[in-house]
């Protein structure tokens, strides 16, 4: 029965930022060992969705839990503590550090404190590095090579890495594929793939839905702030795609007031947003 | 017999491509020791040996001590993206306040410096609240402190014009030297203390390279071919040595060279294996990522500046200890000295990247430009001309390589 409830539930979440609504109470599940893509167009809300989550926001109005215990997430480094960690888009990594200082950055290891003094433990943290790496099937040659070295692929390779690293309940990842090559874009679903496959749960947002197709088992659709498309992902590649294209640009909506008496199994979801 | 010449012929051609291949690749740091030994040989020639006499070597030392150690903490605020104008009038303010501490309120030695590196930090706090607080740029709220410590150091010279201090210990740290060791017969009129150490440093440096050369290739990075790295170590052991000896013909170490590689070994294990260096580092290389992991900019920000008003008020102990006074004008330019020595010793203008170790050559560039053109008897007018031109091309050559890098 544990295992029914969510990792992550996220209940009627409102945000607007001035006089602009930019969430107008959002429901979000995530099941354990579950892959969920998110989409939507430009504004549709899902980064601020994702930053709230991962405490970057402070929602105006609305409920997070994590495990089914009622969370408060008030900061990105209390949201961490709690086991949500967030790839961002514009890839948090230090350019000028190595791949072990990116993936142990806010973290390091200590071998001898000395007072205010930590001296870092350079051996075990390029140690762990390079099992994680492993353990993930990520090809970077050292962990000592500098980060900005790294094809871009790579890079996101090690931003995911390092949220993973470290006891992660779910990782939020933020349009992982966009601005890579092919080769890079492969290397990056692979990953998440592998990720799966070890037990994470992974929320992605993307604009490729083609990405979403193949590493989602489930999918949320946001439009101007609502949620209008919650489905697994099923079907061969042009009908979903032709289907969520029709979600995306507002010509479907499953989850429009006077339609609820729809035959569909989100009732209960409905009834939060008629609230 | 022609199997062999081919053979030689071969080593050769990759001999050369390897060499060619490494200097391109560590080009940004070996720039600045290339850039500092052509200066040297230049200044030497053009002085017929004067430049590199033991004496001047000596002098150029410790007139470089001042400048070396506002250059140490420039580089960790150019590492935080940041900048800071105030440190030369602060260093001649907190000067001034040392003379008159001794002067006037009779305060011994032993109290006076503590005081003034104590007032270095609160100064440095208050501009890291400026900074990191009211988020003020960091290029204002310094040039703030330009102002405002240059006329601190007016006022607090005024009555006296120059206030001369005649405590010999005070005096001794610009100027005095350490002492040598007995003499035991061997070597007489060279400083064998000086040597010993020399030698020491030498040791350690070899025990150290050797070590990193196996941590790094235990990690599968790749690390110099064995004879380049022979060759580097030998360069390295031979450049110190010379030093060394060139240094131990005259009086030996002085004990601003003492203070200033206390500054660079302390600074540098800071750097290099401590967490609070890594978050430095961390956030000048991306201030976004840092925060977001946890890091607190703002107590990072503190910290660096906290550091460089203490690093001013040193650099104003040693330049007033070495006049023996403290005068209305000191301080004068010693902040642009320190951040051209921090951009010729490798720092970069985008912020992550810069070594406490680079920053003193550096320095030593820049005074060695001044000590050299002193000797050739050139005009002050182009002595600033050509420093310009110097730091124009560090900062030129750090983007052409960097951009190249990126390639």
């Amino acid at each position: 029965m544990a295992e029914a409830t969510p990792i992550i539930e996220m209940r009627n979440i409102k945000k607007s930022f001035g006089g602009v609504q930019a969430l107008r109470g959002v429901d979000l599940v995530l099941h354990h060992n579950e892959v969920l893509g998110l989409v939507g167009d430009n504004a549709a809300g899902k980064s601020t969705l994702m930053k709230i989550l991962s405490g970057a926001y402070i929602p105006n109005e609305g409920e997070i839990f994590i495990e089914g215990k009622k969370a408060h997430i008030i900061n990105p480094w209390d949201a961490r503590r709690q086991g949500i960690e967030m790839v961002y888009q514009d890839l948090a990594l230090a350019n000028n550090l190595d791949v072990a200082a990116n993936v142990f950055m806010g973290r390091e290891a200590v071998s001898v404190k000395l007072g205010p003094i930590s001296i870092l433990d350079e051996h075990h943290m390029g140690q762990e590095t390079q099992r994680l790496l492993d353990r993930l099937k990520i090809d970077i040659s050292s962990v000592r090579l500098k980060v900005e070295s790294l094809s871009g692929g790579q890079r996101q390779a090690v931003a995911i890495a390092r949220a993973t690293a470290f006891n992660t309940k779910v990782t939020i990842m933020d349009e992982p594929t966009a601005a890579l090559s092919v080769v890079g874009i492969g290397k990056v679903l692979d990953l998440v793939r592998e990720l799966k496959a070890q037990g994470c749960s992974i929320i992605i947002i993307s604009h490729r839905l083609e990405d979403i197709y193949q590493v989602s088992d489930r999918m949320m659709v946001l439009r101007h702030g609502r949620k209008v498309c919650d489905t697994p992902v099923a079907g061969d590649i042009d009908d979903f795609r032709e289907r969520v294209v029709a979600y995306i640009i507002g010509a479907r909506d499953d989850f429009a007031e006077g339609v609820s008496e729809q035959p569909n199994n989100e009732h209960e979801e409905v009834q939060h947003i008629v609230h | 017999m022609s199997n062999q010449i081919m053979s030689t012929r071969r080593f050769n051609i990759s001999f050369i491509k390897d060499v060619k291949k490494i200097l391109r690749q560590n080009i940004r740091e070996w720039g600045m020791y290339i850039a500092l030994l052509v200066i040297m040989a230049i200044f030497t020639i053009t002085t017929k040996g004067v430049f590199i006499s033991s004496r001047n070597i000596g002098n150029l030392i410790n007139q470089t001590g001042y400048i070396a150690v506002l250059a140490v903490g420039m580089t960790l605020v150019i590492i935080i993206r940041h900048i800071d104008l105030s440190v030369g009038f602060l260093a001649g303010f907190l000067g001034a306040v040392a003379a008159i501490s001794m002067v006037s309120w009779h305060l011994p030695v032993y109290a006076s410096i503590p005081l003034v590196l104590g007032l270095g930090v609160l100064a440095g706090l208050v501009t890291g609240f400026l900074v990191a607080q009211m988020k003020i740029p960091a290029f204002v709220a310094t040039l703030a402190g330009w102002l405002g410590y240059r006329g601190a150091l007016q006022l607090a010279t005024m009555s006296k014009g120059t206030i001369v201090i005649t405590n010999a210990a005070f005096n001794a740290i610009g100027n005095g030297y350490v002492p040598d060791i007995p003499d035991i017969g061997i070597l007489p009129g060279v400083h064998k203390l000086t040597l010993i150490l020399g030698v020491l440093v030498i040791l350690l440096f070899i025990i150290n390279a050797i070590n990193n050369r196996r941590k790094m290739r235990a990690y599968n990075f790749k690390v110099l071919p064995m004879y380049l790295f022979i060759i580097e170590l030998v360069f390295v052991s031979a450049l110190v040595g010379g030093i060394t000896w060139v240094l131990a013909g005259y009086k030996g170490l002085s004990w601003t060279a003492v203070v200033v590689l206390i500054v660079v070994l302390f600074y540098n294990f800071i750097m290099s294996r401590t967490v609070l260096g890594r978050h430095i580092h961390a956030v000048g290389g991306n201030p976004e990522a840092a925060e977001l992991s946890g890091i607190s900019i703002k107590k990072i920000t503190y910290v660096v500046f906290g550091s460089m008003g203490m690093l001013s008020a040193l650099s104003g102990i040693l330049f007033t200890s070495r006049f023996k006074s403290a005068t209305t004008t000191a301080g004068t330019l010693f902040e642009l000295d320190a951040i051209a020595a921090a951009f010729v010793g490798g720092a970069s203008a985008s912020g992550g990247v810069g070594k406490v170790t680079g920053s003193i050559i550096g320095a030593f560039v820049m005074m060695s430009l001044t000590s050299g053109m002193n000797l050739m008897g050139i005009d002050i007018s182009y002595q600033y001309i050509v420093r310009a031109l110097v730091l124009v091309a560090a900062v030129v050559f750090d983007v052409a390589t960097r951009n190249r890098e990126k390639e």
